[in-house]
């Protein structure tokens, strides 16, 4: 705008030239000349004003098209970035522990990150991990070391929490009681003082690093048995370090990216984030040969354990003929944790707003996750279902790629599943044999897209019905009288321990035990021969060339089966109709076998092994198959027991419903 | 002396109004150019130069997803509308070399072109080696539709638009998603708020303005301007879907709101009646489209869609509307060779047509013709037993794909108008006695059919 400079100048000639037109009154050519002067450079002003004007006005017209020209393709939700966890560049937490009988609480930098006091849960030893350059939460444990055998697990662990990072101990109520010498001493390493004189009652709060210094220690004693120790309350400063000094110096691979960003944010998962040699994240299984269920999308159905998914996840990928792009993780809830253990191994994970309580909660997830999988791949005629409790077999894909196609021919099964509920370390044998059963044992199965979209989807049960879904699935009502296939050695492994019903003590007596496939590339045999008519051929051939047991022997001894191998016998129970199982249920009992409620049976038949002899047992006159029972055989039965231990079961039944 | 002053200050103003001047006319030239370059590369005479560029962006993005093995198609209107006018020449000589670039070296902004999802890994090296080779990449994600649903699911969002820019020109690449109603989908373009809005000129894409919905497309490798790419097998039937396949996502907010305010209901009968009105939408909607007429769900199916996502159990009927101007002698034959026979005709064609065929137990399938006019839209109801006439008036709307019981079917786009106007404005409150003659808030009555008609324009099986 250096142009405008002359303007004042103008100004006093303007006045004149103004003042000599009025005196000269136009006669002379002088004052019209001047006249003429005056006017053009007048005109020149305004010129050059208007030129200015229209030069702002395109520029603001060019800038508002530009402006406007991406409106349309804005996002309409105002993406506020929140962060997940406040930022601060503080290299000092304040750190805040309590420790009393009711009630313990962790505060970093004034969050509130445990506060734990409901009555009768979270007794024990409390332990949090921070990242020591963050500040964040990297694990949360409680171990009731008033019980026996969780300190083994508190030792277990903190040696896999890696050098470095912030530890953070708190006791409610009692943690001593069961804390040996071993976990004291590694709690001593740890730097505390207190840890090998703590006893019964006491109140107890450490920070410390691992492997390096103590930020603060505070104890009370319990002054006599039947009281507790005051609460103590910890204040204390934690000097952060540099991200870098934090992590480990793995090459840089996108393997080893997405580690670092799971190795940063938990703890617990052992040599994953192990620096020197970190256990692999990407297993490269050998590929099947003429993989039928490549294609099959596999949903995964989790909760808020990430242990259990991470283990899961791991015997799932090492399977032979997997195929990562089809595997869906479904999470009920917001959690973080188990979606930072699916993102670790490359996988896609899908939350899902928790709907209802108690079993319709699963149940309903269940639902969507079903729903989600054939919208998600609207090409696949079936969904391998599986949870994040159990080990996959190695050929876990093998063993549905040869037996898939009959979920597809045969109108007359309902699923396949990898689990047999009768095949435990002592009656299952057969890698290769498969059975026809009418029960549907879950546990790793494959459901037909035509059964759930056109039969299970439209009436699953409502989130308030409190049903389970498996249970709801073994309904007449939804089974019409279908079968599923199932495997002698089962292809999974269920591991779970907490679950929403199970408890230890159940899970030893009904899980432990249960044999499972580790043999890669099973050929199974005489698949053809599981069609509805082929195995029924197949059945009476097999009663035909069957031996029939001494019956008057008691069928709980050892002895009632002979001490040979690779025989088939055949014993025959009292059954009185199709949904008699009293003396099934007894026998079952004595056989250690699942007893809970009747699983494994094909028309009042039931096919396991016993001293590595086929036993086929046959509920007479129920069953079609006691035409081949001999006439001078009387079918044995077996009382059911006093009525008390009927009440006991009770419970017991419905604890056994999630399995 | 003052002469001298005088003579000074005019030529400087002169001078400045000379400056002034041809600063304006660069300033517009410059602005033209910006809005418009296309243009104003012609004028500057550059054409040849700014042509070559593009085939030569084009020929190095197809190098460099074939180094990936992953397949895309031309999607680009522009060339395909070059390419469909020559189709027979390129489709019987595939190989032979084009003397001049013809189709990518056309004047445009952008060249676009398609890729389905599941043919690839979403992976990270074909970044890497598109910044190696020069290119700029913006990708646009957003939520995934398909865990959209009456259930509360999120996932990991999902790239629906790729841009690559190098030199001038830009590529667009668009994502399909197959979905379940065996078609493919589109999303929209939308930019979250830190994304560059000057990275391209938005505006100007052929996709992204809304959701599309497609078939899916048999490919054809050819062989254009010396380049092997894969084009739809039929130009200009993709060119023609392309035109009016904006897809409106059913609004399950809204539908999960409902279901909160009246409970669904779960009774057996329920569960069975939406079973087979499932399965009679399924085939009218097969028999429709063999016969390449075009249908929308019309009155109660409608409403099911818009307010709860779902059939409505109580509503005892399938309907559908379709223009007159589609009508076809063939539709009652081949329904009845479906399976489904006629079971009353009410109305010629020329005025008020209605047919009504019997679906299995007792579920009807409607289907309304509609008649347009200047300013609205009307279909024509019959009273069998008094021959009265009536007429439902809507206003004008045009069709949108969406996708309902697992199929892609159409509804209107302003579907809201088009409810309101058969339900009037309290739409999301359940009715169960709807009686068709009195409880639409369009309806007219429109007189009586003449006596000596009757054997015609009321027919009863």
């Amino acid at each position: 705008m250096d142009e405008w400079k002359p303007n004042p100048a103008i100004k006093p000639h303007k006045k004149r030239s103004w003042y000599l037109a009025w005196k000269y009154k136009l006669m002379n050519q002088r004052a019209l000349r001047k006249l003429c002067q005056t006017g053009a450079v007048l005109f020149l002003l305004v010129t050059v004003i208007v030129n200015i004007k229209l030069i702002l006005d395109t520029r603001r017209a060019a800038y508002e098209e530009e402006e406007e020209s991406a409106q349309d393709y804005d996002d309409e939700m105002l993406n506020v970035e929140v962060p997940r966890h406040p930022v601060s560049n503080k290299k000092v937490l304040d750190v805040e522990v309590y420790s009393s009988r009711s009630k313990v609480y962790v505060a970093v930098d004034g969050t509130t990150v445990l506060e734990d006091e409901a009555r009768e849960q979270g007794r024990g030893i409390h332990v949090i991990v921070l990242n020591q350059a963050t500040g964040h939460v990297m694990a949360k444990r409680v171990f009731d070391t008033y019980s026996p055998h969780e300190d083994e697990a508190m030792v277990l662990f903190l040696n896999m929490v890696a050098r470095g990072r912030i530890l953070i101990f708190t006791i409610k109520d009692e943690g001593s009681f069961h804390l040996k010498d071993t976990a004291k001493n590694v709690l001593k390493s740890l730097g505390s003082q207190v840890a090998p004189f703590l006893s019964w009652r006491d109140m107890w709060t450490f920070v410390g690093k691992k492997g390096g210094e103590v930020y603060g220690e505070k104890h009370a004693k319990s002054p006599a048995l039947s009281t507790w120790g005051d609460p103590v309350l910890l204040k204390t400063e934690v000097h952060l370090t540099s991200v870098e000094d934090a992590e480990c110096h793995w090459p840089d691979t996108e393997l080893n990216r997405r580690r670092k960003r799971f190795c940063s944010k938990v703890e617990g998962y052992g040599s994953v984030c192990s620096c020197k040699d970190p256990t692999p994240i990407e297993f490269n299984p050998d590929p099947l040969k003429d993989n039928k269920v490549f294609d099959v999308p596999v949903a995964v159905i989790a909760g808020n354990r990430p242990n259990y998914l991470y283990r899961m996840l791991r015997s799932l990928l090492s399977a032979q003929g997997v195929n990562p792009q089809m595997i869906t993780v479904f999470i009920d809830g917001y959690y973080e944790e188990p979606m930072d253990v699916v993102e670790l191994f490359g996988l896609s994970g899908i939350q899902h707003t928790p709907i209802s309580i108690k079993n319709a909660r699963v149940s309903q997830h269940y639902k969507a996750s079903l729903t989600a999988t054939f919208n998600l791949f609207p090409d696949a005629k079936f969904a391998v279902v599986l949870e994040e409790d159990l080990d996959i077999s190695v050929d876990f894909f093998s063993f549905l790629s040869q037996s898939i196609h009959l979920l597809e021919e045969d109108e007359s099964l309902y699923c396949i599943s990898a689990w047999n509920d009768q095949g435990y370390e002592h009656t299952a044998e057969d890698p290769s044999l498969l059975y026809r059963v009418e029960t549907m044992p879950g546990l790793g199965w494959v459901l037909r897209k035509s059964l759930y979209k056109d039969e299970l989807e439209p009436k699953w049960p409502t989130p308030e019905k409190l049903w389970d879904w498996d249970m709801w699935m073994r309904m007449p009502e939804q089974r019409k009288g279908r079968e599923c296939i199932i495997p002698d050695i089962s292809r999974s492994y269920h591991f779970g321990i907490v679950g929403l019903n199970m408890n230890g003590y159940f899970h030893e007596a009904y899980f432990k035990k249960h044999k499972f496939n580790t043999v890669p590339n099973v050929q199974l045999k005489n698949v053809e021969s599981l069609r509805k008519d082929a195995y029924e051929t197949e059945i009476h051939r097999l009663l035909g060339e069957a031996e029939v047991l001494d019956h008057s022997k008691n069928p709980c001894e050892d002895s009632f089966v002979p001490d040979t191998e690779g025989r088939v016998y055949v014993m025959f129970i009292r059954m009185e109709q199709e949904a008699d199982f009293t003396t099934w249920t007894q026998l079952a009992k004595c056989l250690h076998i699942w007893d809970l409620d009747v699983r494994g049976n094909h028309k009042g038949l039931w096919r396991l092994f016993r001293k590595k002899n086929h036993f086929l047992v046959v509920g007479v006159p129920a069953s079609p198959y006691s035409s081949k029972k001999p006439t001078s055989v009387t079918p044995i039965y077996m009382e059911p027991p006093a009525k008390e231990e009927g009440a006991v079961a009770v419970p017991a039944v419905a604890a056994a419903e999630q399995t | 002396m003052q002469q001298i002053n005088k003579n000074a200050v005019l030529a400087l103003l002169s001078l400045t109004s000379l400056v002034f001047l041809l600063f304006q006319l660069y300033y517009y030239k410059f602005y033209l150019s910006q809005k418009n370059g296309a243009v104003f590369s012609k004028v500057r005479g550059s054409q040849s130069g700014q042509d070559s560029t593009r085939w030569h962006v084009v020929r190095k993005f197809l190098g460099l997803l074939s180094s990936h093995n992953i397949p895309v198609y031309l999607i680009d209107p522009l060339i395909l509308g070059l390419v469909d006018k020559d189709f027979e020449q390129i489709r019987s000589s595939p190989d032979s070399p084009s003397p001049e670039c013809r189709y990518f070296c056309a004047p445009r902004d952008f060249t676009t072109f398609a890729l389905l999802d599941k043919t690839w890994k979403h992976e990270m090296g074909l970044f890497r080696t598109a910044e190696k080779m020069g290119f700029q990449w913006l990708k646009i994600i957003n939520k995934d539709p398909r865990l959209d649903g009456m259930d509360d699911l999120s996932g990991i969002e999902i790239p629906l638009h790729y841009i690559f820019k190098l030199a001038s020109h830009a590529i667009h690449l668009v994502v399909f998603y197959e979905r379940s109603g065996n078609y493919l989908w589109h999303g929209p373009l939308r930019l979250k708020q830190h994304m560059d809005r000057k990275f391209v000129p938005f505006r100007k894409l052929h996709f992204g303005r809304y959701p599309g919905a497609y078939e899916k497309p048999e490919l054809l490798l050819v062989s254009i301007d010396d380049l092997k790419v894969q084009i739809p097998k039929n130009p200009s039937s993709f060119l023609e879907e392309m035109s009016h396949s904006r897809f409106l996502e059913c609004r399950y907010r809204e539908a999960r709101a409902f279901f909160q305010l009246y409970p669904d209901d779960a009774s057996l009968d329920a569960v069975e009646f939406r079973k087979k009105a499932k399965s009679l939408l399924h085939l009218a909607a097969l028999t429709l489209n063999n016969l390449g007429v075009k249908f929308w769900l019309s009155s109660g199916t409608c409403l099911g869609w818009y307010r709860q996502c779902n059939v409505i159990p109580h509503s005892k009927d399938v309907d559908l509307g379709v223009f007159i101007r589609d009508y076809k002698a063939d539709i009652i034959p081949a329904f009845q060779k479906a399976g489904l026979p006629l079971k009353h005709k009410f109305g010629k064609v020329e005025d008020s047509l209605e047919l009504s065929f019997q679906g299995e137990d007792d579920v009807k399938l409607d289907i309304f013709f509609f008649y347009e006019e200047d300013d609205h839209i009307w279909n024509g109801g019959t009273q069998a037993k008094s021959g009265k006439k009536f007429k439902y008036l809507f206003p004008k709307f045009t069709l949108c794909w969406t996708e309902f019981v697992e199929l892609k079917v159409h509804v209107p786009c302003e579907t809201l108008q088009y409810v309101e106007a058969n339900y009037g404005p309290d739409w999301k409150v359940p009715v169960k006695t709807w009686d068709w003659k009195s409880s639409p808030s369009n309806v007219q009555y429109n007189g009586v059919w003449p006596v000596d008609e009757w054997d015609d324009v009321i027919q009863i099986y």
